[in-house]
């Protein structure tokens, strides 16, 4: 039992890591909070779905395109519908929201309400310390592994990154420093939508692709992210896994309760809330009243 | 477009019906077919319908008394799924609005329950084709001068389900016992959290010990869950040739693909709405080899009633995919029109009687009503079907000598061959 | 005695003048109220009445968050839980005691008040988004709990056969009208008064309300304990009227429903969101009378909300209110946007 628990959560913590480190990351930058993130990574789905099985085109071209789309599609919602209204936090907070509902609502009348699956990109399953683990579920791990090493190079060791890090630190000294802060806004926007993408693109073929897959996770990641503080990245990676082990503790030991682990993650982040208001690795903003 | 709208909205507030009278000689009966028609469910509620509606006026309509009279569908979209208060509107605007004289579908049991109550207040025929839940048609009993206008049509009530399931079950197991030589088969239970599984799965832990079974545990995720990999590695360890399945969300497609994506050597057979529609094999990523569940019409190849086979195939020539559960709505519209017929007349308080007195034969079996309005079980009345995907088909395979029942066209049962190669002593 | 009479109407024409007529959006207010009322007499479709509580339900609902979230600054992103709370604790009293709606909904919106200060207490250390996110998860933790328990709650299918308050569709539509006007008059006086005006001073600036000696904390409570209350009501009197409670009154939709109402109505205002109710509600339902629209109704209201926000990105009513009405500069009392001179301290208005 004690390998199931460590492999399954290893496994999903991957996949919540993906989503929760770019939602933290534009909420540490420009203070949005993107309801519509995993609407994003649902996007990606229904994207490599249609190249891969519509279409017919190559997976890797597939990916890609899926990727790249989404992340242009991203960058123009936000010059077209979050740039406008900045000043108003909570105009944002519904835009992104109404964004959201649009794409749902139009895949909805474009695919309907069926349940889709994409095809397994590497078929098979290999016995990992006795517990089976499937390929695509390796896949996943190595792919998150490596985008998350690829965005921790870009933000610590790059000029883009060091513009990020400086605006999410302090906004308008950034701005006073000559910093573009729109643009680097909207950079962090992108980078933030294309790690959504590349997580929608992996679990593709490991979930059930539908119109209404983006509420399950939003609800975790946001669990994941207040837990591990917001706009931290360091607290948003190790959040991921304690919700995921949480999870899996729960359908493991509680095996009638398998249903409650998204009620009991949630728990959690409100105990932790409770002892650590501003989240395990969070700033306290004082002075922003 | 906008004058259209404002046009409608102002005929709407002024409680004026919108809908123009076609020139024909008699007006047509309507009937309003509520579903989520953005789905499968609705979908299929609206097909089943309208193929029947079709028919039926083609050869000149239904005749009321000495008139002609021909069917007019109206679509209610319902929204149920993903909204319960719009269902009880969609169900209102189609009674007071469109004008509606009897309503067919429904799909969730929440809002089913909740549209039920409008129906009742209208006192409108509501036949029921799509939720399955006994409340349904207990409020029959319960209230009877109140709710006596429902009739649950389709699908099997889910107190009856659970007796089909332990046929099936006993035959899957006597299989085991002769190709894997194991006398006393374990079985896990897997059902999605919710009420209407709870007397299925406390009557699987009681019923399976006296059938030589044994149960090895209880799994319970989310209908909507979208991982069941620590499920599936925990069955695994606990050794279980057959994973007993109560499942009607989309949790059902991802228990498929990862079955098969880790090779579980067990049997699924169960409930697995999802794997009853044609496109479950494409949204498993065709993984899902010999998931088993049970089924109202099978892939067309199966002789239920005379019936069955030409409609399956109807529907397929006209929609390119066979028929989901929710098209028993074809049986419903039927049902109606020689209710209709014998009666003379569309009065809701003379047709109660003669729908209760209904012995028909449709195209999933022979429909008779008990006294709750829900449709009777068992061999010579209705039976269900049990199909396993076998290489991306659905083939029948039960009920196969049940009490005397063969259904022409069923197949034999296959047990996973990786399953005989882990578990073969 | 007929001086009485005639002082008394004397004196509610003045107030009317003085208080109402003389501000616009107020005159738009009471006519609205009026209009509501007279409806039945010029037409009693059931339909429209439905609609018509529908809307007046969700009203109070969207009002009550906006006395939490837009006066006080505490933006609640589960507000279902007290919806739900109010419509579960009402059915469920109904259902096993069969006690009378007239009794079960006080004490679901009780149920509901208690539900309040239980997710108030924890809510007291956290802030802005936090807050928010936070929120979000009791709703979907409260589910849980009732699926765990379906004898009881129902499971996914809720508690139904629950009583109805009327019979008849019109005095449920009295009923729900009076309710709604009464209620949000109320939530409206509550915002003006004293407790509103700390309220306020809470959201604009917590540190220097606890500085002026106001026990934040307490008030912070208040507007839970008080916003769950009216949500607590619009959930009991939607049981009783749709007679069902069940998982739908908690769903993540439900409580982002409230903060689009909210916000596209104008928050820190109160009747914003019941005007973006009044408008949003009956809209949806307007496309659906076309049936080769239905399918795209939700895309339309999303795009509809998105587009009005691009415009006006404080709300619907702030942006008509600033159109109508001007705001003396003196005494920043709110005047007709024709005056020149202020009508409380006569001072030159621009």
């Amino acid at each position: 039992m004690f390998q199931d628990i460590l492999i399954t959560g290893l496994v999903n913590g991957g996949v919540y890591a993906l989503l929760a480190i770019g939602f933290s990351l534009i909420f540490g930058v420009a203070r949005i909070v993107n309801i519509a993130h995993t609407a994003f990574y649902m996007l990606a789905a229904y994207l490599v779905y249609t190249f891969l099985n519509i279409a017919g085109l190559p997976l890797l071209l597939s990916v890609v395109l899926a990727v790249g789309l989404v992340t242009l599609l991203s960058m123009v919602c936000y010059k077209l519908v979050i740039e406008p209204v900045r000043e108003y936090e909570s105009a944002v907070l519904i835009a992104t929201i109404a964004l959201a509902l649009i794409f749902q609502e139009t895949l909805l009348l474009i695919f309907g309400g069926h349940f889709l699956g994409s095809p397994t990109l590497i078929p098979g399953n290999m016995d990992l310390a006795g517990v089976r683990v499937s390929y695509q579920q390796l896949l996943t791990i190595g792919v998150v592994a490596v985008v998350l090493l690829g965005t921790w190079y870009l933000l610590a060791h790059t000029r883009l990154g060091l513009a990020i890090r400086a605006t999410a630190n302090d906004l308008e000294v950034a701005n006073l420093m000559g910093m573009n802060v729109s643009r680097v806004a909207m950079y962090t926007v992108a980078i933030s939508v294309a790690l959504a993408a590349i997580a929608g693109v992996v679990v593709a073929p490991l979930f059930v692709v539908d119109p209404l897959m983006w509420l399950a996770p939003l609800v975790t990641i946001l669990a994941i992210v207040v837990l591990g503080g917001l706009g931290s990245l360091k607290g948003s990676l190790i959040g991921a896994f304690i919700i995921a082990y949480v999870e899996a503790i729960t359908v493991f030991t509680v095996p009638a309760g398998a249903f409650l682990k998204g009620a009991v993650a949630l728990s959690i982040m409100i105990i932790v809330l409770l002892i650590r208001p501003e989240g395990l690795f969070g700033v306290a903003f004082e002075e922003e009243r | 477009m906008l004058r259209r709208m404002l046009a409608a909205f102002v005929a709407a507030l002024a409680g004026t019906t919108l809908t123009v009278t076609a020139a024909q000689a008699a007006d047509p009966i309507k009937i309003g077919i509520v579903g989520p028609m953005a789905f499968v469910q609705g979908e299929n509620h609206w097909r089943g319908a309208e193929m029947a509606a079709d028919e039926i006026n083609q050869a000149g309509g239904i005749k009321v008394g000495k008139e002609q009279r021909k069917i007019e569908l109206v679509k209610v979209d319902t929204n149920e799924i993903l909204n319960v208060p719009d269902a009880a509107n969609a169900m209102e605007r189609a009674i007071t609005q469109d004008k509606v004289d009897f309503v067919i579908g429904g799909f969730r049991t929440e809002a089913v329950l909740a549209m039920q109550d409008v129906a009742m207040d209208y006192k409108k025929i509501f036949l029921g084709a799509g939720a399955a839940h006994d409340q349904l048609s207990g409020r029959v009993g319960q209230d009877y001068e109140r709710y006596k206008y429902f009739f649950h049509v389709a699908p099997t009530k889910s107190s009856d389900l659970g007796k089909t399931l332990f046929a099936v079950l006993g035959q899957i197991g006597g299989q085991i016992r002769q190709d894997l030589g194991k006398d006393k088969p374990k079985v896990a239970i897997m059902a999605e959290k919710a009420a209407w599984v709870d007397g299925i799965v406390k009557a699987a832990q009681a019923n399976l010990p006296k059938m030589g079974m044994e149960v090895v545990g209880l799994w319970q995720p989310s209908p909507t869950a979208t991982d069941v990999t620590a499920e599936l590695s925990a069955i695994r360890r606990a050794g279980a040739d057959m994973i007993f399945t109560v499942i009607s969300g989309p949790v059902g497609i991802v228990l498929g693909r990862q079955m098969g994506e880790l090779q579980v050597p067990a049997i699924p057979f169960g409930i697995n709405v999802e794997a009853q529609k044609e496109g479950f094999w494409q949204a498993s990523g065709g993984k899902a080899n010999y998931v088993a569940t049970l089924d109202t019409f099978g892939a067309g190849d199966v002789h239920i009633t005379d019936k069955t086979v030409e409609f399956v195939a109807n529907f397929k020539k006209r929609y390119g995919t066979t028929p989901a559960y929710t098209a028993a709505t074809y049986d419903a519209v039927y049902l109606l029109k020689e209710a209709i017929e014998q009666a003379g007349t569309t009065d809701a308080d003379k047709l109660v009687p003669i729908l209760e007195k209904t012995d028909r034969v449709g195209t999933a079996g022979r429909l008779v009503f008990d006294k709750n309005h829900a449709p009777t079980f068992g061999p010579g009345y209705l039976t269900g079907l049990a199909i396993q995907w076998q290489d991306g088909q659905k083939v029948a395979f039960w009920p196969n000598n049940w009490n005397g029942v063969t259904y022409k066209g069923v197949k034999p049962f296959k047990i996973p061959p990786h399953m005989m190669a882990q578990k073969k002593n | 005695m007929i001086n009485a009479l005639t002082y008394l109407i004397r004196r509610g024409y003045t107030q009317l003048r003085t208080e109402v007529f003389s501000l616009p959006s107020r005159t738009i207010m009471l006519v609205g109220a009026l209009v509501l009322l007279l409806l039945p007499l010029y037409s009693t479709d059931p339909y429209l009445m439905r609609i018509i509580i529908m809307a007046s339900i969700f009203a109070i609902f969207a009002a009550s968050w906006d006395l939490l979230a837009g006066f006080t600054g505490q933006v609640n992103f589960g507000h279902a839980l007290f919806f739900g709370l109010g419509a579960y604790g009402s059915s469920l009293l109904n259902h096993h005691f069969g006690l009378s709606p007239w009794i079960t909904m006080p004490i679901g919106a009780v149920i509901a008040t208690l539900g309040g200060v239980l997710v108030g207490i924890p809510c007291l250390r956290l802030r802005g988004s936090y807050l928010s996110l936070a929120t979000l998860a009791f709703p979907l933790i409260l589910t849980g709990i009732l699926f765990a328990f379906p004898e009881f709650s129902g499971g996914e299918l809720g508690i139904s056969g629950i009583r109805r308050l009327f019979v008849k569709p019109v005095h449920n539509y009295y009923a729900a009208v009076i309710l709604m006007l009464v209620l949000c008059f109320i939530m409206w006086k509550i915002s003006t008064s004293n407790t509103g005006l700390i309220f306020h001073a809470i959201r604009e600036d917590e540190v220097a309300a606890r500085a002026s000696g106001i026990n934040t904390k307490r008030y912070k409570l208040l507007a839970f304990a008080l916003s769950a209350f009216f949500a607590g009501i619009a959930g009991a009197f939607f049981a009783h009227f749709i007679r069902i409670a069940g998982p739908s009154t908690l769903e993540v939709a439900l409580s982002f429903q409230a903060v689009i109402w909210g916000i596209f109505g104008g928050v820190a205002t109160i009747y914003g969101p019941i005007v973006a109710v009044f408008i949003l509600y009956p809209l949806t339902e307007a496309v659906a009378v076309f049936p080769e629209l239905r399918e795209f109704r939700l895309l339309i209201l999303a795009v509809v909300v998105l587009l009005v926000l691009l415009f006006m990105p404080q709300g619907l009513t702030p942006w008509l209110r600033d159109k109508i009405e001007s705001i003396c500069q003196r005494c920043k009392n709110r005047n007709v946007f024709w005056r020149r001179e202020c009508r409380i301290c006569s001072t030159a208005m621009h």
